[in-house]
């Protein structure tokens, strides 16, 4: 199918179209304050979508290379994460978490002047595990990864939190991906 | 005297709850574990390294990594 009348093939839609068939759809966008410590986004996940891209761009940290939490809900347990990586150096540098409090490095303060996260989440308001795939790029190393949230909760909530320091400034976007 | 943080939900920022203070800091306790980990790890290498008379660079040629 070619692209409709009016869209570009990179636009992002806020109401599917007639006859378009998949598309992300952005669902909420939250500017982050000056120096919080957490950033939680509501109403994030509803039985609209199955699976959601979450991009977290712009801002600084007080903190560098500070990794960003992922929480659900207010869910402290049951998060599986591998991640396999590089120095820069090509040092291998892995990273695991096995039943930790939260996806450790879903997001990512890049030295103090970039804060960022690019986040495929899927089937956070269903009644089953959460799966959550991501990457984590520091000012010394980059890793690729994800895990699962192993619970059945159905989640409508998310929250940011860095491994120290605070957070200034900065847009989460969360999008839907199109069901049918 | 207990630290203070602010905390964001959507666009509203107030002063953390006690619980999310022992939350916030249990997670930068976590991470500080996990960094210093990481550094002893580093530190226990290049001590290995030394004693074995082996640079960096002839490591990572042995290892593949």
């Amino acid at each position: 199918m070619g692209i409709p009348s009016g869209y570009t093939s990179s636009q992002v839609v806020q109401a599917v179209p007639t006859g378009i068939n998949s598309a992300l759809v952005l669902i909420s966008s939250t500017t982050i304050d000056s120096a919080v410590a957490s950033v939680t986004v509501s109403d994030a996940f509803s039985s609209t979508y199955d699976a959601y891209k979450i991009v977290l761009t712009g801002g600084v940290g007080s903190v560098s290379d500070s990794a960003i939490a992922l929480k659900l809900g207010s869910t402290t347990s049951g998060y599986y994460e591998a991640l396999v990586g590089l120095t820069y150096a090509n040092s291998g540098s892995n990273s695991v978490t096995n039943n930790g409090a939260n996806f450790s490095r879903a997001g990512q303060v890049l030295g103090t002047s970039v804060l960022f996260a690019n986040i495929d989440l899927l089937n956070p308001n269903l009644a089953q595990p959460t799966i959550a795939n991501y990457s984590q790029v520091t000012s010394t190393l980059a890793r690729v990864g994800g895990g699962f949230l192993n619970n059945s909760t159905q989640y409508t909530a998310f929250t940011f939190t860095p491994a120290s320091g605070t957070l200034t400034g900065g847009t989460i976007k969360v999008y839907g991906y199109t069901n049918s | 005297m207990m630290a203070t943080y602010k905390v964001q939900i959507d666009d509203v920022v107030r002063d953390a709850t006690p619980a999310e203070v022992a939350q916030i800091e249990a997670r930068h306790a976590e991470a500080q574990a996990q960094a210093e980990a990481l550094e002893a790890k580093a530190v226990a290498r290049q001590t290995l390294l030394d004693r074995l008379g082996l640079t960096e660079q002839e490591a990572q040629l042995l290892l593949g990594s």
